[in-house]
């Protein structure tokens, strides 16, 4: 310790017996027990067993209205203590509200004495985990703003109203009680407002994932509500990222592939007469050199001249070293005539044909060619013969593999993106400001909201 | 740091701060205060009601990189409910107030009237007038509204006080909240004023030891 904090130089408090936890009451209605859980803090106490409204807020308790009903039984009972968050809590308050009757909710009262009260609600579709704020939030230009992160409007100008009370509470809670409430949210909170004619007071709650209230407090809450809460986060907001960010590698990749493989280096290019004659000739054409551990093959064919015949094509690209040979086959046709249309003519003068995955090596290609020359009076007549070219490449993608690989990639993200416009729709369906946004924009004509 | 024996049971007494001159013995309850060289009784604090505020006497904390102790409280009510005020003292023997209410806390420091009193709405409530929720009031180019105001009782007190804080004394106090979390409330006795100012603080940020054990309740290990 330094000289300037010399006033403080005091003994540790003397060690004392722990404080009891509890004050025992007893209801002035009923008679019975009531064990006060935050003594000092609690105002208003609505006994457990009569349900009479009694003030405790000095040391003689009064009864303020006096009841003879059982208490209602309570998802949590109240007592229970439970672990939110890494810090332990007990229910001691249980209120049920409503807009005027309708929609109602309930909230439990939770109190830790060294970490004060928080408030568990549900409307039995999902849990929320809520702290009153010390502090106004910002304004934002469409909502309110709490630590960098905007809200958007959800329910507004509500009523609330409290329609039964029991426990503890550290404020004159009253049967009929109102306030004036809004409601903003983004994604996993909502932050919400209540006013009477004395205070303004705004409370940040936390949506619990039905795993966590289970385990805190021991009851179940449904997992995939529907319509979805209003904070509830889409969940297909993370898989869409995810799969985005995927399949903007995918597609980077593959453009990257198609690059570099399309248009490859040619590996030899030569030529051959042809005659259309049918007699089957070999050509033998080589070397070839396969540099690439794997490499997909290409051989192009292409008979200028050819009119009205075909040339089948007979491949074997065949390893020097270990006469391994790889076998493909292709025509080149081209059919030309007249008749009542006028002119017409099909087939190609040129045949691709691809050898994948052809490994290591230096090749010959062997070329079986036949021509063949195509005799019938609605035809014209064949060309005598032609120039066969060859060309061997090493060569690419199909184009169209890209095409249905990106449509393959995009189709699992559209339907993310469908289901996420979906979920938001049936979530802003639920607002009193209806869909904003996407879900405002894909939202179709014959589904107008009412 | 003084110490003498109660002049009504003899119990030892402590008075830590030259700046507080009164102190409620812890045995008898007597109220002491300081004048010249002697101690006067000046009546009788009554009893603390029980309560489970996880605050006491020697509990030790850091507001603002400044170490403080809780050396005294009054314990206030009004119609709907009570709350304590927790007097620290500053290690430079200045003090303030670590108020509690709603299982939320509050730390003010005393301003002198002087530095507030030019605002309109401060003087109507100096010079005894009461102010509706809502009233605005300017300190330093900050807006303060009126969030409370109520005639509040002492209750009880004990152990070191910057007044004699006599059980039954009632005051009219106003709070203020700025939309920026900062706080002030402005206390009247009779004719006499006091202005506080400060903020809300969570007792995890003033790293608090020596906070009281309740039965049944693990205590959280802020201060280590």
């Amino acid at each position: 310790m330094t000289g300037g904090t010399a006033a403080l130089e005091m003994e540790a408090p003397p060690a004392r017996p722990p404080a009891p936890s509890v004050k025992a009451l007893s209801c002035p209605s009923c008679g019975g027990t009531i064990n006060l859980k935050a003594a000092g803090y609690t105002v208003t106490v609505a006994c457990q067993y009569c349900g009479s409204i009694l003030d405790v807020a000095s040391p003689e308790v009064r009864l303020i209205t006096e009841y003879h009903q059982a208490a209602a039984e309570l998802e949590i009972p109240l007592g229970t203590r439970g672990t939110l968050r890494d810090v332990e809590w007990e229910a001691i308050g249980f209120v049920r509200r409503s807009e005027h009757g309708a929609y109602p909710w309930v909230e439990y009262l939770l109190f830790n004495p060294y970490h004060g009260y928080r408030w568990l609600i549900t409307n039995g579709r999902g849990w929320s985990f809520g702290e009153m704020l010390t502090r106004a939030p910002d304004w934002g230009h469409s909502g309110p703003a709490l630590d960098g992160e905007s809200y958007e409007p959800f329910f507004v100008d509500g009523q609330a109203q409290v329609d039964y009370v029991v426990g503890e509470f550290y404020w004159r809670v009253q049967v009929g009680e109102e306030a004036a409430t809004d409601d903003y949210v983004r994604p996993g909170f909502m932050l919400s407002r209540e006013a009477n004619d004395k205070e303004v007071s705004w409370t940040i709650s936390a949506l619990l994932k039905p795993a966590e209230i289970e385990q805190a407090f021991g009851v179940r809450a449904p997992r995939d509500p529907w319509p979805p809460l209003p904070h509830q986060p889409s969940p297909y907001r993370g898989v869409m990222k995810v799969g985005a960010r995927i399949a903007l590698i995918a597609v980077g990749v593959m453009f990257l592939l198609t690059l570099l493989m399309s248009g490859g280096p040619s590996l030899f290019e030569g030529y051959v007469p042809v005659e259309l004659d049918r007699r089957a000739q070999n050509v033998t054409a080589g070397p070839i050199e396969a540099t690439r551990p794997y490499q997909l093959i290409s051989i192009e064919a292409w008979a200028p001249n050819l009119e009205n015949g075909w040339i089948d094509l007979d491949y074997a690209l065949v390893n020097r070293a270990t006469q391994e040979s790889y076998e493909a086959y292709g025509v080149a046709e081209r059919y030309s005539g007249r008749d009542s249309d006028g002119a017409w003519s099909e087939g190609s003068r040129g045949a691709t044909t691809k050898l994948a995955a052809v490994p290591r090596g230096t090749y010959d290609l062997v070329v079986e060619y036949t021509g063949n020359g195509w005799t019938d009076a609605a035809y014209g007549s064949y060309s005598q013969g032609s120039t066969l070219n060859i060309r061997v490449t090493r060569a690419s993608v199909f184009p169209s593999n890209f095409v249905i690989a990106l449509i393959l990639i995009l189709l699992p993200l559209i339907w993310f993106w469908w289901k996420h416009l979906k979920f938001e729709q049936a979530r802003q369906d639920e607002s009193d400001v209806g869909r904003t946004g996407m879900a405002k924009v894909f939202t179709g004509t014959d589904e107008e909201e009412d | 740091m003084q110490k003498v024996s109660c002049p009504n049971c003899g119990a030892e007494v402590t008075f830590r701060s030259p700046a507080l001159p009164s102190r409620i013995c812890d045995y008898c309850h007597t109220i002491l205060v300081r004048s010249g060289g002697g101690i006067e009784q000046v009546g009788k604090a009554a009893v603390l009601p029980f309560d489970v505020s996880p605050i006491q006497i020697g509990t030790a904390g850091t507001f603002d990189g400044r170490d403080f102790t809780v050396v005294g409280r009054v314990r206030w009510g009004w119609t709907d409910g009570s709350w304590n005020e927790w007097l620290v003292l500053f290690g430079d023997g200045s003090d303030g107030w670590l108020g509690e209410a709603m299982g939320q806390f509050m730390l003010t420091k005393e301003r002198p009237l002087g530095d507030v009193q030019s605002d309109p709405t401060i003087r109507a409530i100096i010079l005894g007038e009461r102010v509706p929720i809502g009233t605005e009031a300017q300190v330093d180019g900050e807006t303060f509204i009126v969030s409370d105001a109520r005639e509040a009782t002492c209750l009880a007190a004990e152990g070191e006080l910057p007044f004699t804080a006599i059980t039954g004394t009632t005051i009219y106090s106003i709070d203020f909240r700025s939309t920026t979390g900062a706080l002030a409330s402005l206390q009247r006795e009779k004719t006499l004023s006091s202005f506080y100012q400060g903020r809300y603080v969570t007792l995890a940020e003033l790293r608090p030891r020596h906070l009281r054990a309740i039965d049944g309740w693990p205590m959280p290990a802020y201060g280590t």
